[in-house]
């Protein structure tokens, strides 16, 4: 045989053997990967089962019996632990609190700072689920973490409870700066009604406009209509984002007293502030604003027009009349082609329903 | 002469060797930087539930884009497929473009669509909208109706129309994964202020069964072109573009699925008519007008959303398809010329524009030069023999090997093989792809160059077999 047949004949050996070889390696991980799988299943059903008897059991020796038991079988607990400890409260929570704190707390607590984002990322999420209030400076640590890291912060915070967590997060909330800012506001809205006073106190604070702007956009998004009247001051802040955010805020709330406050934003200087308003106006649902909504379908601005329409069109019968005179008549046909569209698209959804 | 030649002979074999070198070398470290991604990302989406970000309030609505052109086969199921996503809140808009089959003829019958006077914001320039169409039981889909000007024309009209701040360009063509949308906005969570653009996955559905708008079983195609394609998009999804984005030098989001913010595409005026790679040239754009503004950004690509497409099936198809991409790949290119190698643009001037210039573009006609010399040395004579052979099994260990990684990176991420037959054949095409197939590739794309500069700007007529046929 030649030299270079020899050299082919090595070389298709070579590659069919690596073929073989990587589909060797497939079908061996898929086994052990199955194996695993059950493996883990098993683990988790026996260690749920344990725990649940355990929380629910009159004294303490169970659950620490428990903990002692499954403290090697780490990731199997993590699962375990991060399952329950979203959906269940109170005392039942205390208890598996306690599991954790004998378990994992120490381990989670290494891992905060550990280079690997997977590990900053689980401890984290046990970490917000475990809340414990002398911790909070640990958790303040996870907000200057990578984007996932704090995204995971935030879903684990949605599901827990904690009153503990006020405190920190407004508190994080008023010294943090940077892109994280974003991240207390959904935070803060998991939290609730509870948030009320501090965003009280906070608004009274000579905070960055940023910061005011989250705060003012919370009251709506809450809602906290204990703070509705707070807006008012806002409504002639200088800075036309403010004013915006003002408009959004009193639409969401609802309060019927904010009428003026929107008659009065609908005719700002800027037109984005006008539009909010006028959508705002919509969610009133106040006759008071009808003549207003009718004159913005005139405005020279789209966005404007747009939401005045769609704001008639969602007022029942007086809003629909206005909307059929201005699509009759001819001196504005931007303000008769939105008010077609409108009535148009409000037929056939109707047809639907 | 026989100096001349010998000479000319020598040079260009160590510009091939040293081409094929470059070109191995990327192409093993993108594969190495893939699988570090995709185990970086397999361990961390473990801990983040994709259902859990509904409930955030930062989630952004979306509007979903889906130009279609003669698709009477399959816009149905598409449709059915976008209505169906999980996600709080985003409205689908169908811009038939010109059809002239039955494509919105039966969208009217089977959506119940009803036309509407409907008033939007001309901000890109588009051909005129014939009519809109909503329907009654689905209010958050629209069917736009306007005269064919091609798909950039189309995508810009959904623009027009679109109402949210960021928008998913998907092909009417295919299916995506009912979580693809959860999936693939979860980075914008993460960089709400610097993330512009972001890409999934594409795979192919010929062999899958398809059901109420979603792919059931995943199954090799019986059509060996298909099956070459298959194991195609894999290394170039997850060896190619994963390992790209890894570098933060992703110039290509498919146009089959890809998510971007309204307001930066605006501001690079929409898609550019009058090419056939809109999707890689609104990429590069974008890119361009960033630096330009000196705005700090982002744009990825992520391993997990799914979105299935139909492969063609035959020769004539496949290369009509290519030769367009390729054509869009030059397009692109040649109107961003001064990017290349330009440190003003960052990674984008020095290794992502280079990449796709030297290895994507440019490849072809080195890799056609090497068989023509090959060929032209076996019939007058002067063959290197010994070397000739070398350089041959090492290409196609080569490639062979990353094809092969490919499988694994497939096996890693997202497992949607699980029979060990298919497995088994996907491994035996990923050795056969680099013998005829790749150098038929090879020769369409250096036919594209040569109709790039006649100025053929066609997209090529695609023949659909419709995703309930798919086996």
């Amino acid at each position: 045989m030649s030299p270079s047949l020899v050299i082919l004949v090595y070389s298709l050996g070579f590659l069919l053997l690596v073929s073989l070889c990587l589909f060797g390696f497939i079908v061996l991980r898929r086994v052990v990967t199955d194996s695993e799988q059950r493996l883990f299943q098993r683990l988790y059903r026996a260690i749920e089962k344990d725990i649940l008897e355990a929380v629910t059991a009159p004294d303490l020796e169970r659950l620490r019996e428990v903990a002692s038991k499954y403290r090697l079988y780490s990731s199997v607990l993590t699962r375990v632990l991060l399952d329950y400890g979203q959906v269940i409260s109170g005392d039942a929570k205390d208890r598996l609190k306690l599991v954790f704190d004998l378990t994992l707390r120490e381990r989670c607590r290494k891992q905060l700072s550990s280079p690997w984002t997977s590990r900053r990322l689980k401890a984290a999420r046990l970490f917000f689920v475990f809340f414990d209030p002398g911790e909070s400076e640990i958790l303040l640590k996870i907000f200057q973490d990578k984007p996932i890291v704090r995204l995971t912060a935030l879903t684990s915070l949605f599901r827990v409870s904690d009153p503990a967590i006020l405190e920190f997060i407004c508190r994080a909330f008023e010294e943090d700066s940077g892109p994280t800012l974003r991240s207390y506001f959904s935070i803060m809205v998991g939290l609730g009604e509870k948030i009320e006073p501090y965003v009280r106190e906070s608004l009274k604070k000579n905070l960055p406009l940023e910061k005011i702007g989250l705060l003012i956009e919370l009251i709506g998004t809450v809602p906290l209509r204990t703070l509705g009247s707070e807006l008012q001051s806002w409504s002639t802040h200088p800075e036309k984002e403010i004013r915006i955010k003002v408009a959004r805020a009193l639409g969401k709330l609802s309060l019927p007293d904010s009428i003026a406050i929107l008659l009065k934003l609908a005719k700002d200087e800027a037109w984005e502030v006008q539009a909010q308003a006028v959508k705002s106006l919509g969610l009133l649902k106040d006759p008071r604003a009808l003549d207003l909504l009718f004159r913005s379908l005139f405005s020279p601005h789209w966005y404007v027009r747009y939401n005045a329409a769609r704001v008639l069109a969602s007022m029942g019968r007086e809003g629909i009349e206005k909307l059929k005179s201005v699509a009759a008549q001819e001196m504005d046909r931007y303000a008769r082609d939105m008010s077609i569209m409108t009535l148009h698209e409000l037929a056939i959804l109707e047809e639907g329903e | 002469m026989a100096a001349a030649w010998d000479a000319f002979y020598h040079f260009f074999s160590w510009l091939i060797l040293i081409y094929f070198v470059a070109l191995n070398l990327s192409y093993i470290l993108f594969t190495i930087l893939s699988l570090i991604g995709i185990f970086r990302y397999q361990k961390l989406t473990t801990y983040v539930s994709f259902h859990d970000v509904f409930r955030l309030p930062l989630v952004k609505p979306i509007s979903i884009i889906a130009p279609a052109f003669n698709e009477e086969a399959t816009i149905v199921e598409s449709v059915r497929a976008l209505l169906a996503l999980e996600y709080p809140c985003y409205e689908v808009i169908i811009v038939n473009d010109g059809s002239t089959d039955l494509t919105l003829e039966k969208l009217i019958r089977v959506f119940h669509l009803q036309k509407a006077r409907r008033v939007f914001r001309r901000v890109l320039e588009t051909k005129p909208i014939r009519g809109i169409y909503l329907s009654p039981d689905y209010p958050h889909l629209v069917v736009v109706d306007k005269v064919n000007g091609k798909k950039a024309d189309a995508l810009n009209a959904g623009l027009n129309i679109s109402r949210y701040p960021l928008f998913c360009a998907v092909d009417s063509d295919s299916l995506l994964e009912k979580d693809a949308l959860l999936k693939i906005v979860r980075p914008f969570l993460e960089e709400p202020d610097r993330l512009v653009a972001a890409g999934g996955i594409i795979r192919l559905s010929n062999g899958c069964t398809v059901a109420s708008g979603q792919v059931g079983q995943v199954r090799l195609p019986r059509n060996i072109l298909a099956r070459f394609q298959i194991v195609e998009y894999l290394r170039a999804f997850l060896g190619g573009r994963l390992g790209l984005s890894m570098l933060r030098s992703v110039l290509i989001i498919s146009g089959a699925f890809g998510i971007f913010r309204k307001d930066i595409v605006l501001q690079c005026g929409g898609y550019r008519h009058g090419t056939v790679g809109e999707d890689l040239d609104l990429v590069v754009r974008m890119r361009r007008h960033l630096h330009n503004m000196h705005m700090p950004f982002s744009i990825r690509f992520i391993p997990d959303p799914i979105c299935w497409t139909e492969a063609p099936e035959s020769l004539k198809l496949l290369a009509r398809q290519r030769n367009r991409w390729h054509r869009g790949l030059i397009d692109a290119l040649s109107h961003n010329i001064h990017m290349l190698f330009n440190p003003r643009y960052g990674v984008t001037g020095l290794v992502a524009m280079p990449f796709y210039f030297i290895f994507e573009m440019l490849g072809p006609f080195i890799e056609v030069g090497g068989y023509l010399v090959f060929l032209f040395c076996l019939i007058f004579g002067g063959l290197n023999y010994p070397f000739a052979l070398l350089f041959f099994l090492v290409a196609v260990i080569l490639g062979t090997l990353l094809s092969l990684l490919a499988v694994l990176l497939e096996e890693y991420s997202a497992y949607r093989y699980p029979r060990l037959g298919d497995i088994l054949l996907i491994v035996l095409f990923s050795l056969l792809e680099n013998v005829v197939y790749r150098q038929f590739l090879t020769v369409v794309r250096v036919k594209a160059f040569f109709d790039y500069w006649r100025g053929k700007e066609e997209w090529g007529r695609m023949t659909r077999k419709g995703f309930a046929e798919a086996r």
